[in-house]
């Protein structure tokens, strides 16, 4: 493993947590994507998505099997760097995105070095 | 009256501190009995689960919406036969309340039969109702046995003991807080009466389902006894004690695995009864910290005068669901592994109403709360060694909960509800494989589906198709498991009342993962005036029994009706059609991801269309052969990450747009404040 990802943890399928820079990284393409005591959706690229576009209406009507637009939007998150869709939200228009993940670094941090976590394959384990 | 507090609940659900003789009697288990002891337990409640499941009437019943449990003497859940893991964890709510208030007046002795299904005092909705029985050994209280059972009738404003208009507790039917109904072993004859007319609708199922309950839970206390004479009191006693203890420790342990932190989720709902409605179902809010979870619902939507309310515990309940069959799946079902778990409600919302508030189809915010729960522990789990690989997207929630009422072919009075006849929403994708196709009924996953012929034979209805439904599951680099579609015809009788509770027809309900995308939005629909069984008589080669086929070109002719999937209740004639639809699962992971071949295998089995292979995943393949063209693909998916680039904005650029943006009002009627969702004045109730 490249000495950088060494303090590298998975934190969802796409997002990597440098632990000890405090960075955001993508998994898939590794670009920095920026400090990790905000939040992450921050330094993406967004869309607002007609969910039609993803959920075709199937029959003429009101109730079509397709979400109502007026309702509900897909928005969309994507890395900056390689265009890898990070995250979805369902979200009604207008509403506020949601902070979904606040790692406390510094828990992090201290259960590290005392030992009680290692890093094994970009991932946390408990040490016996 | 002493209706339980919100703090007394929550403080009941945690496990009772150990007594001295508990502790002492766990000390004196020998090697290996604890091992073998937790197995017949097992046995004892598997058991029970046979029986619960043959003596049953209702098709929850049979269905096996239900569960048998044992608890120690103070009421504390050490394991339990599932079932649904949404009475597991809070039932010790009710044997606690019934120690605590019912000890002296009127007395807690051998050969009672305790009984309620009031959500009011921990239960889930008036639907699911519990027998309760004392298990006593030469005078001593050792232990308690339940039998938690669905059955689809409460003599409410509407059949089916899930009313969709009821506003208030008053219009649920039967909503009975823990009452001692037998002594010595039988139950009274005074409250059979005062029961029964609660079910007149359908007696024979209401009467059947309760002495399925009492059987079943007298069965555990039997072989508890039995395990007594074997083994000794002090060995049952020891043995729950540690089966306790060891549960508590295993929790723990998966908890030590998860880093610190605050993870959070927001999920929408789209009805409020009849009506459409868009609520923030669930606004969670999960804190890790020092081996302690807490879940916190500030900002979920206010309470509405409506049944779509949720009392406290059975938000937890819901949450259980997910973490038996996840987090927890490999720990017995035992209070005490919620030890290191806490929960916050704020007053007023919608998971927290008043008490006189209707909850009788609870189920659908509830489900929102396990929806959030999924997002938010896979969050904080996926950086765990151990743990990564139970993160999943929620299961499909949204469902055709038809009610059927009438009288039946055999000329029986007849109320029941069609959504066990589904019981296949698709899970959700997983981070290491696609969510199963129709794995269950998302609030019972190891309930069975009955046959068709077995629907057909007791109801008045004849099942025309059962499909996985195309194109339901949510899309991703594992996709959701697929839905399933049926088909159900009014027959032999000259028709039926009919009417159906259920969400998402508008809003696509849970939260898709990791970059997938959401399962589809379901309609009600029916077909009256039909010419289906016609075309069938004559042998009409041009009809093919697909769903999709039949709705998209309507091959079947007739007054075809879409609409909100919530319906009024409506008379349906012999040879009307209904449609039911289960919901797939959300997708896991960025479809463009996924693999090529796995898209056509999806095609060939039928549960995605061309559309989506082209258009979703970005497949370049010979429609005949589905052969895929790599070459071809990879540059479809190049071109499309390009378009992604250039369409994406900057969270800043994004926000000053987006945040001009709200719903139409009507939409929030019940919402509270835009967008924060604050009450906005006092819900008036009958």
């Amino acid at each position: 493993m490249a000495a950088e990802q060494q303090n590298r943890i998975r934190v969802t399928e796409y997002l990597d947590l440098d632990i000890e820079k405090e960075k955001w990284h993508c998994n898939r393409c590794g670009k920095e994507l920026g400090a990790a005591r905000e939040n992450y959706k921050r330094c993406l690229l967004i869309h607002d998505r007609d969910p039609r576009e993803i959920h075709p209406p199937l029959v003429s009507g009101e109730y079509n099997f397709s979400p109502d637009p007026l309702w509900v939007r897909i928005v969309e998150f994507y890395c900056p760097g390689c265009g890898v869709q990070m995250e979805t939200e369902y979200l009604p228009p207008g509403h506020p995105l949601t902070w979904d993940i606040e790692i406390d670094l510094d828990s992090l941090k201290k259960r590290l070095q005392s030992g009680e976590y290692k890093i094994r394959k970009q991932r946390l384990e408990v040490s016996e | 009256m002493p209706i339980p507090t919100l703090a007394e609940k929550l403080a009941w659900l945690k496990p009772s501190p150990p007594t001295p003789h508990e502790i002492e009697c766990a000390a004196k288990l020998a090697q290996g009995d604890y091992e073998i002891g937790a197995q017949i337990t097992n046995d004892i409640l598997d058991e029970a689960m046979e029986i619960f499941v043959r003596s049953s009437r209702s098709y929850f019943g049979v269905s096996g919406d239900s569960m048998v449990a044992i608890f120690t003497a103070n009421g504390d859940l050490i394991n339990a036969s599932c079932g649904t893991y949404l009475h597991a964890i809070i039932q010790p709510i009710v044997i606690k309340f019934i120690q605590k208030y019912y000890a002296e007046n009127p007395g807690i002795h051998d050969g009672d039969i305790w009984y309620t299904n009031d959500a009011l005092y921990g239960g889930i909705h008036n639907p699911d109702q519990v027998a309760l029985i004392p298990v006593f050994h030469e005078g001593r209280l050792i232990a308690w046995a339940t039998a938690a059972l669905h059955t689809t009738e409460t003599g409410a404003v509407e059949p089916g003991g899930m009313p969709v208009s009821a506003k208030s507790r008053f219009e649920e039917g039967l909503n009975m807080p823990p009452i001692k109904i037998g002594e010595n072993f039988k139950i009274r004859n005074d409250f059979l009466e005062m029961y029964s007319v609660y079910g007149l609708r359908a007696p024979a199922m209401f009467i059947s389902d309760l002495r399925a309950r009492c059987t079943t839970a007298d069965r555990v206390r039997v072989r508890i006894l039995e395990l007594v004479k074997k083994r000794g009191e002090d060995f049952v006693i020891g043995l729950m004690r540690k089966m306790l203890d060891t549960a508590e420790a295993g929790a723990r342990e998966k908890v030590k695995h998860l880093p610190d932190g605050k993870f959070r989720s927001v999920v929408f709902n789209d009805a409020i009864g009849w009506t459409p409605a868009l609520v923030r179902a669930c606004f969670l809010t999960l804190t890790k910290k020092d081996g302690r979870l807490v879940f916190n619902f500030e900002g979920t939507s206010p309470e509405n005068p409506s049944s779509y309310n949720v009392h406290t515990q059975a938000v937890v309940g819901h949450i259980a669901n997910f973490m038996y069959e996840y987090f927890f799946h490999d720990l017995p079902i035992c209070s005490s592994t919620f030890a290191p778990i806490d929960f916050e409600f704020p007053e007023g919302i919608i998971l927290n109403p008043d008490k006189l508030a209707a909850t009788s189809c609870c189920v659908y915010i509830g489900m929102q709360a396990r929806c959030a729960t999924h997002n938010a522990f896979a969050k904080m789990t996926f950086s765990s060694a151990s743990l990564w690989q139970q993160v999943a997207a929620s299961p499909g929630s949204q469902h055709t909960a038809q009610i059927c009422a009438g009288v039946s072919q055999w000329k029986l009075a007849i109320s029941d509800v069609l959504s066990f006849s589904l019981n296949t929403q698709g899970q959700g994708g997983r981070a290491a494989t696609d969510g199963m196709d129709s794995y269950g009924f998302a609030w019972c996953a190891f309930g069975r589906a009955p046959d068709s012929e077995q629907v057909e034979s007791e109801l008045p209805l004849s099942v025309m198709l059962s499909q996985h439904w195309r194109d339901s599951c949510g899309h991703g680099i594992h996709r959701g498991g697929s839905g399933a579609v049926q088909q159900w015809m009014v027959h032999k009788v000259p028709d039926i009342v009919s009417l159906c509770m259920g969400n998402g027809s508008k809003v696509p309900l849970g939260q898709p993962m990791f970059g997938g995308y959401a399962s589809s939005p379901i309609p009600g629909i029916s077909v009256k005036k039909t010419d289906l069984l016609k075309q069938m008589k004559e042998g009409n080669p041009e009809l093919t029994m697909d769903h999709r086929e039949i709705m998209e070109k309507a091959t079947v002719h007739g007054d075809w009706t879409y609409e909100l999937i919530a319906r009024t209740p409506k008379v349906y004639q012999e040879g009307d059609l209904l449609f039911g639809f289960s919901g797939g699962g959300p997708g896991y992971g960025d479809p463009l991801e996924r693999d090529p071949e796995f898209v056509m295998e999806d095609l060939k089995k039928c549960l995605i269309s061309d559309w989506t292979a082209t258009e979703i995943y970005k497949i370049a393949y010979d429609h005949e052969r589905r052969k895929v063209d790599i070459e071809k693909t990879n540059q479809q998916r190049a071109a499309e990450r390009k378009s992604r680039l250039a369409r994406g904005k900057s969270y800043g650029e994004f926000e000053k747009e987006w945040n001009k943006k709200s719903p139409p009002k009507e939409a929030l009627i019940y919402y509270g404040t835009w967008p924060d969702a604050k009450s906005t004045g006092p819900v008036f109730r009958p």
